[in-house]
């Protein structure tokens, strides 16, 4: 028996008629049911109209006669006071108002396009556009989605009422699996297809089709989804001819970027696309609406009043990072369990206080404070009292995947129940819940990967320093009562990261200079702390750590504490690539929260012009009135200083290194309160990386005086004794060397007892490019760890020995800029062939590349594509030029029979269709062999 | 090291037709030898990467590709040297690279050129770095692939009375 059938029973037991009522305790005390279920159960019966109450302390409820057979009905009886369970959504016959747009928060303010596209794209006729929903996670594609739907019945634009929701992730790891899902498939199509089955798309048919993370379709999925957009018709798995038809109305969506190369197809094909703004630029007013709608959601599940002070607002508003609304759903739930356990005896009201929240929702004051503009909007809107009642309207809650997939309220209700019973006191109750509640928030937390930045921070700083710093917050948190929070680790971990490098690498220590002594005694606490931190900073690294770094710790703690917002150094990244820069940046505003740091991303075929001027805007913008520094990825763009500071009357420096590192490195800098552009510039320029695996990016040629160069160059190879083992390395670092052509690199390998006075010797007559072995020798030169040199023979030792060579070190990355474009391919076409028309024939031949692309198994790099590009053209011009190229008839015949050979056939036609050039079997075998050998790879 | 291939292609390595030649050849390594593509990036990206599977592509200059062929520690390597240009052929043969016969893959032609076969346009300082090369006694062979008929260059120039 369920509880509602007990309570039902006893409610029943007792009769009908207001003379018969009792009250929520009775049950409670009779049926040994925890008294808010009852009281839950209770309000749910009234609801559904199998129950009455009457009004008044306390309440009364008694069965009511004509309702009692009628049970899990959940249809509602008086909608003024509803029930907001997650309800089935079938709109057909309950509602009698449908609610689309109008009640979306911000649909006339900052969805307000969004909306009128969404609108368009489902009247527009005859059948009404595809749509493509683009925004980051958690921004409410899945509600924008399921609200397009309501529109559409609204307006009676669907043939049928069906809304079927698919998420392409799901199976994303089985492309058959999910093609049959979506399309459907035919007996016999795969071991295990007893018979033919209907896919989504036709049990969509009239209806909506809702594709979600749809760029995680694979690519001979999109194919399919692309031809039905257009023509309607498809085929099952197992079917060769495209015979079924089906009428759906597709909306897709996706967090990818849109410039992102995952989504140009779809950006290309469908012709709507809704981006949808992130929590950060909504309105002050909607970010309070929605916290109002989202309580409100909580309040009616609990059947209380939920009230909250002005700062608990603040807090949860200023608790989104990233995760935008979604998260807020999130925290708002967290944060309601909590006061739900905090206020269990309470039956009206749960009271939500501000010391009694989690810490990170906590934090959500100091980041919102952090925009004074922004919280001075959102304080203006607020009264001091925030109170959410339960809710008179229908809410619609859609099931996204910050649903908790239960109910947390029962939960908590029934656990606390059976605590009590094992005679727990209310402390014990409590702290065991509490456990609890975060158990489902941590279980959020890492599905949904906010803990990426600190993954991020393990990559470039050491473990152990994250230990340490962490320490040293606990340190600071418990017995200094210091406000040291998430970023406190992020800034001090890499300061300290930096500080031990400088010292390991033996460069001299920072000066003090006098305006920074003076500065520092005006916050003589935080000079205090900062000599206690040294300290334990000292213990862990069995160093002296000299006093001028106490200095510049108390300048990081008051900076931290205080995250001053005017006057700072602005940043400006500038790289080649599509994404390059932005992605860099997204990565470091994300670590630091900073914001005075802004992206500019440089295609390799714009213009020097353009982006010259697209700088001077991102300085402009950026500029607090401090000066700019500008971090540039070549050299060419290190000229633009004088120019920018001319155009835009804001002082400029550059320095002509991007790495993630080094702008975490400027970040963190010119966040330090009172820090001026030509020391940060100064300090930047010693910047030697935060570890060793960064700083083999990072090495700077040496500047290498006349003399510096003429030097024998040689790598220092410390062994323990400077024979056998010390051969052996000798041997390994010459076989490494000769294997790449390095022939005027000698190596020395020296004992680790005579190192100091050998190096210095070495150093006299020699260049030392490099060392490795068994312990670092602690020179300027890089240290490659021998067991690094054995793990990955040697690569990172040549790669260090190249950039050194190279003026500009930075690896050209296509893949990963993705800044080749069929403008390359033309630039290469011009230079090397004689009788074609590059700027005619690269748009062909990409096209070429493409129609391959979705039809062979491998993905297409840009290098490859390139290569075939060329091949082509060649080809192209010997069909032209009546030139053969040399094939045998076996060779032809072995080709044949490989799966390329018929997809190449495809497209060669394709081309004859364009071109009116015909390539020969001869000319197809070259093309297919390119394939074959880089399919080896 | 053993020079296995001395070929003349603009597009250096490119596509199939390397590996063609490299299979045939039954090299170990793919020199470069190119002063220009030492110095860009780019190329110097896009040709590591369009290298044949299991064979090593290296990108050096003239003067380190003549010093590292006469120094022993390279011995064992068997090499295919891809130059764009018959002048840079000359100067590594000048520079004591051993060879008997130049291969010609494509020359791409320019507006001080002219072209000689359909693959193959020259210039005059093409002429006289041919001409010297020829001089050597060594054997100027056109063939984009293994598998074509061998074309005397030298006929061809001889033909179109450029020399």
């Amino acid at each position: 028996m369920t509880r509602r059938e007990k309570i039902l029973d006893y409610l029943a037991s007792h009769g009908t008629g207001v003379g018969n009522a009792v009250t929520t305790s009775q049950v409670a005390e009779r049926l040994s049911i925890f008294r808010s279920n009852v009281s839950k159960e209770l309000n749910l019966l009234v609801r559904k109209g199998i129950v009455n109450k009457q009004a008044g302390r306390p309440v009364r409820y008694w069965m009511n006669t004509n309702e009692k057979n009628k049970d899990s009905d959940l249809e509602v009886k008086h909608p003024k006071e509803t029930f907001s369970h997650p309800v089935e959504r079938d709109f057909s016959t309950t509602t009698p108002k449908i609610v689309a747009f109008d009640e979306m928060i911000g649909n006339h303010d900052s969805l307000r396009n969004q909306v009128e596209q969404a609108k368009a794209a489902l009247l527009y006729p005859p059948r009404g556009l595809n749509t493509l929903i683009i925004g980051p996670t958690g921004s409410g594609k899945t509600y924008f989605a399921n609200t397009m739907y309501r529109f559409a019945i609204k307006s009676e634009v669907l043939l049928k009422k069906k809304f079927i929701t698919f998420n392409c992730a799901d199976y994303a790891h089985n492309p058959q699996l999910l093609m049959s899902h979506l399309f459907g498939y035919v007996k016999g199509a795969f071991t295990g297809a007893n018979e033919d089955k209907d896919g989504l798309i036709q049990q969509a048919d009239g209806g909506m089709l809702f594709l979600d993370e749809v760029h995680r379709l694979p690519p001979e999925g999109q194919e399919m989804i692309f031809y039905f957009m257009d023509h309607g018709i498809y085929s099952r798995l197992g079917e060769t001819a495209k015979v079924h038809q089906a009428d759906v109305r597709l909306v897709c969506a996706t967090t990818e970027n849109p410039e992102s190369s995952l989504l140009q197809t779809f950006v290309r094909r469908i012709p709507i696309i809704i981006q949808l703004p992130t929590f950060e630029q909504r309105t002050a007013r909607e970010k309070i609406k929605l916290l109002e709608q989202l309580l409100t959601l909580e309040a009616n599940r609990i059947q209380r009043d939920i009230c909250l002070n002005e700062d608990v607002v603040q807090a949860l508003i200023g608790s989104v990072t990233y995760g935008n609304v979604g998260q807020l759903k999130s925290n708002v739930q967290l944060v309601c369990a909590q006061g739900f356990l905090n206020n269990m005896q309470n039956e009206n009201e749960i009271r939500l206080k501000f010391d009694q929240l989690p810490p990170n929702v906590k934090d959500g004051l100091s980041h919102l404070a952090n925009d004074r503009h922004e919280l001075s909007e959102i304080t203006r809107l607020l009264e001091t009292k925030m109170i959410i009642k339960p809710s008179a309207q229908k809410e619609y809650i859609e099931s996204d995947s910050y649903e908790l997939p239960y109910n947390l309220y029962e939960i908590i209700g029934d656990k606390a129940a059976l605590l009590k019973d094992e005679g727990l006191d209310k402390g014990a109750i409590n702290n065991f819940i509490m456990t609890d509640i975060n158990l489902h928030l941590k279980s959020f937390y890492s599905k949904r990967k906010l803990n990426a930045a600190e993954d991020r921070l393990n990559e470039i700083v050491d473990q152990e320093v994250i230990k340490l710093t962490k320490k040293i917050q606990k340190f600071l948190v418990e017995e200094e009562a210091y406000p040291a929070r998430d970023n406190f680790i992020y800034a001090m971990s890499l300061h300290i990261s930096s500080f031990v490098k400088r010292v390991q690498s033996g460069k001299p220590l920072r000066q003090i200079s006098s305006d920074l002594i003076s500065m520092v005694h005006d916050y003589p606490a935080e000079l205090e702390v900062a000599q206690k931190v040294k300290v334990i900073i000292e213990e862990s690294y069995q160093f002296p750590i000299p006093e001028s770094e106490v200095y510049y710790m108390a300048i990081l703690l008051v900076s931290l504490k205080s995250e001053p917002k005017a006057g700072m150094v602005g940043i400006v990244v500038a790289a080649h690539g599509k994404s390059t820069a932005s992605s860099m940046v997204q990565v470091v505003t994300q670590l630091l929260s900073v914001e005075n740091i802004t992206s500019y991303d440089m295609p390799l075929e714009m213009s020097p012009k353009i982006a010259f001027d697209g700088i001077a805007e991102e300085v402009r913008k950026i500029n607090q009135g401090n000066g700019v520094l500008l971090l540039v990825d070549m050299g060419s763009l290190s000229t633009f200083s004088s120019k920018l500071t001319e155009k835009t009357q804001v002082e400029v420096r550059t320095i002509d290194m991007v790495t993630t590192a080094m702008i975490l490195e400027a970040a963190r800098k010119t966040a330090l309160i009172d820090s001026d552009l030509t020391t940060v510039y100064r300090e930047l320029r010693e910047f030697a990386g935060y570890s060793r695996a960064a700083e083999r990016v990072e090495i700077k040629k040496q500047p290498s005086s006349e003399k510096n160069s003429k030097k024998e160059k040689v790598i220092v190879a410390v062994c323990s004794t400077g024979v056998g083992t010390a051969r052996k390395i000798k041997e390994l670092l010459d076989e490494i060397l000769i294997d790449n052509l390095i022939d005027d690199i000698k190596v020395l390998p020296v004992s680790v007892v005579q190192m100091k006075q050998e190096m210095k010797k070495i150093k006299k007559n020699q260049r030392i490019v490099a060392t490795t072995g068994i312990i670092n020798p602690d020179i300027s030169a890089p240290f490659i760890p021998l067991k690094q040199l054995l793990q990955d023979g040697g690569k990172s030792l040549i790669e260090l020995i190249e950039n050194m060579d190279q003026s500009q070190g930075q690896k050209i990355e296509f893949e990963y800029s993705d800044s080749i474009t069929e403008e390359m391919a033309q630039k290469y076409l011009e230079q090397y062939f004689t009788f074609l028309n590059p700027k005619k024939i690269t748009n062909v031949l990409w096209k070429y590349c493409d129609f391959v692309d979705r039809r062979v198994q491998m993905k297409l790099t840009n290098t490859f594509r390139i290569s075939l590009i060329m091949h082509l053209a060649g080809a192209i011009e010997r069909v032209l030029m009546g030139s053969k190229m040399t094939v045998s008839t076996q060779e032809i015949s072995n080709i044949q029979k490989t799966p390329i050979y018929k997809v190449i056939i495809k497209a060669n036609e394709m081309l004859q269709e364009i071109l009116d050039i015909k390539l020969g079997e001869n000319e197809t075998y070259y093309v297919v062999q390119l394939f074959n050998t880089e399919l080896k790879k | 090291m053993e020079i296995r291939l001395l070929r003349i292609d603009s597009r250096l390595l490119h596509g199939q037709v390397t590996t063609n030649w490299a299979k045939v050849t039954k090299v170990n390594r793919i020199l470069v030898v190119s002063d220009s593509v030492a110095q860009d990036r780019i190329r110097l990206t896009l040709l590591v990467q369009a290298s044949p599977p299991g064979i090593k592509v290296n990108v050096v200059t003239i003067e380190k590709m003549i010093r590292i062929y006469h120094d022993i520690r390279f011995n064992g390597i068997k090499v295919m040297i891809l130059v764009e240009e018959p002048v840079d052929a000359k100067r590594l043969i000048e520079g004591g690279i051993k060879v008997d016969s130049v291969n010609i893959g494509a020359i791409s032609f320019d507006k001080t050129k002219v072209m000689v076969s359909d693959a193959v346009a020259v210039n005059t300082n093409d002429i006289s770095a041919f001409g010297w090369i020829h001089n050597k006694g060594i054997k100027l062979d056109v063939r984009k692939v293994s598998g074509d008929n061998s074309k005397d260059l030298w006929h061809s120039l001889l033909e179109k009375k450029l020399v």
